[in-house]
C-alpha cells in the first residue's frame, strides 16, 4: 500500500508547460505537505539555469546528472525550502526525461532526493522524530510520451528502495486550509568563551533556544487544547465557513535547577538577538489535529530564526573579507516578507536585507519559484521593519530597559559615549592613578632631598 | 489553603573583567624606594579591587532590577499544574478557561486540578494548590525589527537559575505579583551578601512553619554555604522573630515540609499521627516533638530480623534528629554504629559485621560519638516499676521530647511517648516496635500495633530496663 501524493491543478498545468529541447532533462522541485493519509503537493518549480560554460541549458547532455548539478540543484532546493511557510516542504523532486535516457533516471532521481533532503536538514534547529513522515516523492515523466511514474523512498533509510506511489491531479482550494499564525518576541543571548569558535557557540546557542521553543507549552486560540483533539471539531467542510485562522500563544517553561553555584564562564564576546518575528504555517483540510497546528508554528519558529541568523552570518564573513575586523554592534537581521503566489492563496516568504528592495524580492521569487509577482502583492507589513525601531520609547518600556537594550540604543551613538560607560573599569583608573603616582614620587623626593 | 508558586528564573549577568588591577598593582614596585613602592601598590590593588567589587555588585544588582520588570509584565503567566488553567495576572487576570476571572475565589481553583493528590500522611489538613509561572512569549505589546547585537568585551558571564518559591496564604492581600518581586529582592540581597569575586552561589528559598506565627515564613539561603556558616544569620532571625535560642527553627531540615511533596527516601513519617489516644481518665499525652521516620527489621536491604533491634531504635533517634536539623549526615547504617563503637574503644574490632546485640549504653555512646548528643539512662530494676517512672518519662517528652530507647528483658523498642494521670498513676505508653518485618504500609502497621499505645502489661514484669532519654542539644 503506498502513499498517495494529491497534486494541485496548477501542477499539472506547469509540468505540462515545461518543454525539454532534446536530450536534456529537467529537474525540479515538488512542494507541499506531508500529512498521514495522503500527501498534497501544492506548488512544483523547476531547477533554474545554472550559469556554465558548458554548452545546453544547463545540464550536460553526456550523462544525466553531474556533480555540479546535483550540488546546484541541492542548494536550489535549500533556498526553497526557506522560503516556505510552516507546513510546507520539499516532498521531493521531478525530473523530466527523454526516452532514451528513461533507464538511468530512477538511480538518479535517489541520488537527488536523498541529497536535496541531507542539504535541508544542515543546520536545522529540529529533527525528524518517530511522528514525522520520512517518504519523499519522486516523478518521473516522459519528454514525449508525458507518462508520469510516481515512486517514494524513505530518506531515513539509506538503503531504501523505490516504493511505488499514487499519483493524481485534483483541485486544491487553499481557502480550506486552516492557517496559524503568530508574532513572536525574540530574547537570545549568547555568550562566546574565551577559547571558543562563533559559529561554533552561535549553533549551540540557537540550539538551546529551540530546547525550550520544544519544551514550550502552545495555546491555541487561547486555551489549551489536546494533542489529539481535532482543531476543527466537526467534519463538514463547510465552504461559506470563510478561512479558519487559529492563533498561538506560545509559553515557555521554566527552568530546571542548576545547582548550588552559578555557572561563570571568562567570556570575549557577547551576542543578543532580539525582535519580534511573525510565524505562519497551513495545515491540511482533512481534520487536523492539535498536534499538528503545534509541531508546524514550532518549525516555523525554529526555521525562520535559524535560517536568518545563518543568512546575516554569512553576509557579515563576506563582509569581513572585504574589510577589516569583526563586526560589532547592532546588525539588522533580515526581514520577513510575504507573497501569495498568482491563482492560490497560499502565502510563500522571502528574506530582505535593509539594502534590498521589494523588486530585488520579486526577482528571487522569479528566479527560484519560476513564477511572476507583482510588487503589490509582496506584504512587509506583517513584522515590524527597521525604519520602526524606536529609540525614544525604550525608556517607556519596562521589559526593554535591561542591560542589553541599553547598549542596543547607545552602541550606534558616538564613541565617546560609550567611554562614559567604562567609568569605573581599570581603562579610566590608569591615567588619574598615574598622575596620583606622579605626584606622590615628587612629594617624597622632596622630602627626601631637604 | 496555601497557594505555592514556584518555577526557575534564569539569571544572566556581565561582570566586566579588568586587567587594570595587575598591571597598576606591579607598576607601583618599580618606584626606587622599596618600602613606598610597596605600600603604593599594595594600596592600589586593594583599592581596585574594592572598586571592582562595588562594580560587581552594581551589576549583579542590576540584573536583579531587570528580572524583577520581568515579573511585573504583561508576559508572566501562571498554570495550575496538572490543569488546563493559565492565568495572566498582570493582564488584568486574563484567564485561559472562560469561568475563570478576578473574582473566582481561590477555593474554586482547586476543582480545575485534572486530578488531586492526596498523600496518605497529611501533616497538615491544608490543601496546597500548586502554580508554575512561565514566560509568554507571543504578542509583544512592542514589537521591534529583529537585531542581532554584538559587543567584543572580554567579561565574566555568570549564569544561574533562580528556584522561586513563594507562598501565599490566601487570607493576605498580599498579590502573586509583589511575591515574586519580594523574593527577587531578598535573593539579591543574599546574592551581594555571599558574594566573591566571581563565585556566585544560587539563592534558594525555604519555607518554615513557627510557632509565633500562623503563615509561613520564607527565607533565602545560599546554597553553596552550610548550615555552620549560616549560623550568625540564624542567630539574626531568631532575635527577628522572638524565638528562644536554645533549639534550632531555621536549619534547612526544619523546612515546612508540604502535604503534596513525597519524602523521597521512602520512610514512613510519625505514624503515632494516626493513632488516637487511649482514652483514660485524667491522663495527658505527652508525646515526642517534631518529625522521626519508622526504622525496623528488613529495611533498607539488611536482614537483621533477630538480632538488629537496638541497632533500628537508634537509627530512628537518629532520623529525629537529622529531621529537626542538629545533624546532616544520614542515618547511620547498621555497620556504621558498629564501626562509631569500635572507634570509641567500647567493642573489639570483630565486632563490625557481626550480629551481636546492643543496649542502651552502647546507644548512648554512639549518639555522643557520631551526633555529639548527650543521653541520660534510666535503669528499672524490674519491668513492673516502669510505670513508677511515668513523671520521669512525661517530663522527658515536655522538655527534650526525643523518641526513647528502651532495651531490656531480650527486646528492644522505642517510647515515643506517655499518656500519664498525675492522680491516678495510670500510664500508658506509645510503643514503636522496630520488630516489623514487612513494608512501609502504614494501615498495616496502625491496625495490627506496631505503632500503638500499649499498657504496663506490655514489659516483661521480671526484667530489668535501661532507658537512654537522649538530650537536645542546645544550639541553633
Amino acid at each position: 500500500m503506498g502513499r498517495t501524493y494529491v497534486a494541485d491543478d496548477t501542477v499539472q498545468k506547469y509540468l505540462s508547460s515545461l518543454h525539454t529541447a532534446g536530450g536534456v532533462c529537467i529537474t525540479g522541485l515538488l512542494i507541499g505537505q506531508l500529512s498521514l493519509q495522503r500527501d498534497y503537493v501544492l506548488l512544483s518549480t523547476k531547477t533554474p539555469h545554472r550559469d556554465s560554460d558548458g554548452p545546453g541549458e544547463g545540464h550536460s547532455s553526456s550523462g544525466l546528472l553531474d556533480d555540479a548539478d546535483l550540488e546546484w540543484a541541492t542548494e536550489h532546493a535549500k533556498q526553497v525550502s526557506q522560503m516556505l511557510p510552516g507546513g510546507m516542504s520539499v516532498l521531493g523532486v521531478f525530473l523530466i526525461v527523454p526516452p532514451e535516457l528513461s533507464k538511468e533516471a530512477p538511480s538518479t532521481l535517489r541520488r537527488l532526493v536523498f541529497a536535496i533532503e541531507k542539504h535541508i536538514s544542515k543546520g536545522r534547529l529540529w529533527d525528524l522524530t518517530e511522528e514525522d513522515i520520512t517518504e519523499r516523492v519522486t516523478l518521473q515523466i516522459c519528454s514525449k510520451t508525458k507518462k508520469a511514474l510516481c515512486r517514494s523512498f524513505d530518506i531515513k533509510d539509506p538503503k531504501s528502495s523505490a516504493k511505488p506511489a499514487d499519483w493524481k491531479y485534483q483541485p486544491v482550494s487553499s481557502s480550506s486550509w486552516p492557517l496559524v499564525t503568530c508574532t513572536v518576541a525574540l530574547d537570545l543571548q549568547i555568550s562566546l568563551p574565551l577559547k571558543s569558535l562563533d559559529d561554533i557557540c552561535i549553533k549551540e546557542g540557537l540550539r538551546s533556544w529551540a530546547n525550550r521553543i520544544k519544551a514550550a507549552v502552545c495555546l491555541i486560540n487561547g486555551k489549551l487544547v489536546a494533542d489529539e483533539s481535532e482543531l476543527v471539531p466537526g467534519q463538514k467542510k463547510n465552504p461559506k465557513m470563510g478561512k479558519q485562522k487559529f492563533q498561538v500563544q506560545v509559553l515557555l517553561q521554566t527552568l530546571e535547577d542548576m545547582g548550588s553555584s552559578a555557572v561563570t564562564q571568562c567570556c570575549r564576546s557577547f551576542i543578543s538577538i532580539r525582535g519580534a518575528v511573525h510565524c505562519r504555517a497551513y495545515l491540511q483540510p482533512n481534520k487536523p489535529r492539535a498536534k499538528h497546528a503545534v509541531e508546524a508554528i514550532r518549525k516555523d519558529l525554529m526555521n525562520t530564526v535559524s535560517c536568518r541568523v545563518n543568512m546575516l552570518m554569512e553576509d557579515l564573513l563576506m563582509n569581513e573579507f572585504n574589510d577589516q575586523g569583526v563586526m560589532t554592534g547592532v546588525q539588522p537581521l533580515p526581514h520577513r516578507v510575504f507573497v501569495a503566489l498568482p491563482a492560490s492563496d497560499f502565502r510563500l516568504c522571502d528574506y530582505v536585507f535593509p539594502d534590498e528592495s521589494i523588486a530585488d524580492v520579486a526577482e528571487r521569487l522569479h528566479e527560484m519559484l519560476d513564477s511572476r509577482v507583482t510588487e503589490e502583492s509582496i506584504d512587509s507589513s506583517l513584522e515590524p521593519t527597521h525604519a520602526k525601531t524606536p529609540m525614544s520609547s525604550r525608556t517607556a518600556d519596562p521589559i526593554q530597559h535591561s542591560r542589553a537594550s541599553k547598549q542596543h540604543i547607545e552602541a550606534p551613538k558616538d564613541i565617546k559615549k560609550s567611554n562614559m560607560q567604562q567609568y569605573y573599569t581599570g581603562d579610566f583608573y590608569i591615567p588619574l592613578l598615574i598622575y596620583i603616582y606622579i605626584y606622590i614620587y615628587i612629594y617624597i623626593n622632596r622630602t627626601v632631598v631637604i | 489553603m496555601i497557594l505555592r508558586l514556584g518555577g526557575g528564573l534564569e539569571f544572566l549577568c556581565q561582570l566586566d573583567v579588568s586587567d587594570g588591577k595587575i598591571l597598576l598593582a606591579s607598576l607601583g614596585l618599580v618606584w626606587p624606594q622599596a618600602v613606598t613602592s610597596c605600600t603604593i601598590s599594595f594600596f592600589l590593588y586593594f583599592f581596585l579591587s574594592f572598586s571592582e567589587a562595588s562594580q560587581r555588585q552594581l551589576e549583579v544588582s542590576r540584573s536583579f532590577a531587570d528580572l524583577r520588570s520581568r515579573v511585573k509584565a504583561e508576559s508572566l503567566v501562571f498554570s495550575l499544574t496538572d490543569s488546563a488553567l493559565f492565568i495572566w495576572p498582570n493582564k488584568s487576570f486574563q484567564a485561559s478557561l472562560d469561568d475563570v476571572d478576578e473574582s473566582t475565589a481561590c477555593g474554586e481553583l482547586l476543582q480545575y486540578h485534572l486530578f488531586l493528590f492526596f498523600p496518605p500522611i497529611t501533616c497538615s489538613s491544608q490543601p496546597v494548590v500548586n502554580l508554575r509561572f512561565m514566560m509568554e512569549i507571543t504578542e509583544p505589546t512592542e514589537p521591534s525589527a529583529p537585531c542581532l547585537y554584538r559587543e567584543n568585551k572580554k567579561h565574566h558571564c555568570i549564569r544561574m537559575v533562580l528556584p522561586m518559591d513563594c507562598v501565599v496564604t490566601v487570607r493576605s492581600d498580599e498579590t502573586f505579583g509583589s511575591a515574586l518581586s519580594t523574593q527577587l529582592s531578598e535573593m539579591e540581597a543574599v546574592t551581594l551578601r555571599h558574594m566573591k569575586d566571581t563565585d556566585v552561589p544560587v539563592p534558594r528559598p525555604f519555607h518554615f512553619s513557627l510557632p509565633t506565627s500562623t503563615e509561613l515564613v520564607t527565607i533565602v539561603y545560599p546554597a553553596s554555604v552550610d548550615d555552620k556558616g549560616l549560623e550568625s544569620f540564624r542567630k539574626e532571625l531568631h532575635n527577628r522573630f522572638e524565638l528562644p535560642d536554645d533549639r534550632p527553627y531555621f536549619r534547612r531540615s526544619n523546612a515546612f515540609h508540604f502535604p503534596d511533596e513525597p519524602y523521597k527516601d521512602g520512610y514512613l513519617r510519625n505514624p503515632h499521627n494516626h493513632l488516637n489516644h487511649p482514652n483514660i481518665e485524667g491522663a495527658k499525652p505527652y508525646l515526642v516533638q517534631g518529625v522521626y521516620s519508622y526504622h525496623h527489621y528488613m529495611q533498607d536491604r539488611m536482614d537483621d530480623n533477630g538480632w538488629g533491634c537496638a541497632y533500628r531504635s537508634l537509627q530512628t533517634i537518629c532520623s529525629w534528629f537529622r529531621q529537626q536539623g542538629y545533624m546532616e549526615r544520614t542515618v547511620p547504617t547498621h555497620k556504621e554504629i558498629q564501626q562509631a563503637l569500635v572507634d570509641v574503644g567500647d567493642k573489639p574490632a570483630a565486632f563490625v559485621g557481626s550480629r551481636q546485640w546492643i543496649g542502651s549504653i552502647e546507644v548512648q555512646a554512639v549518639l555522643s560519638h557520631l551526633l555529639g548528643v548527650t543521653s541520660k539512662i534510666l535503669f528499672v530494676s524490674q519491668g513492673s516499676e516502669l510505670p513508677s517512672q511515668g513523671r520521669e518519662l512525661a517530663n522527658h517528652f515536655l522538655t527534650e521530647g526525643t523518641p526513647v530507647m528502651i532495651g531490656g528483658g531480650v527486646l528492644a523498642h522505642t517510647i515515643l511517648g506517655v499518656a500519664w494521670s498525675e492522680t491516678s498513676g495510670q500510664i500508658r505508653f506509645l510503643i514503636l516496635d522496630p520488630h516489623y518485618t514487612g513494608g512501609e504500609d502504614l494501615q498495616t502497621i496502625t491496625d495490627k500495633g506496631w505503632c500503638g499505645w500499649k499498657g504496663p502489661e506490655f514489659w516483661d514484669q521480671n526484667a530489668y530496663y535501661n532507658l537512654c532519654l537522649p538530650q537536645r542539644p542546645k544550639a541553633i
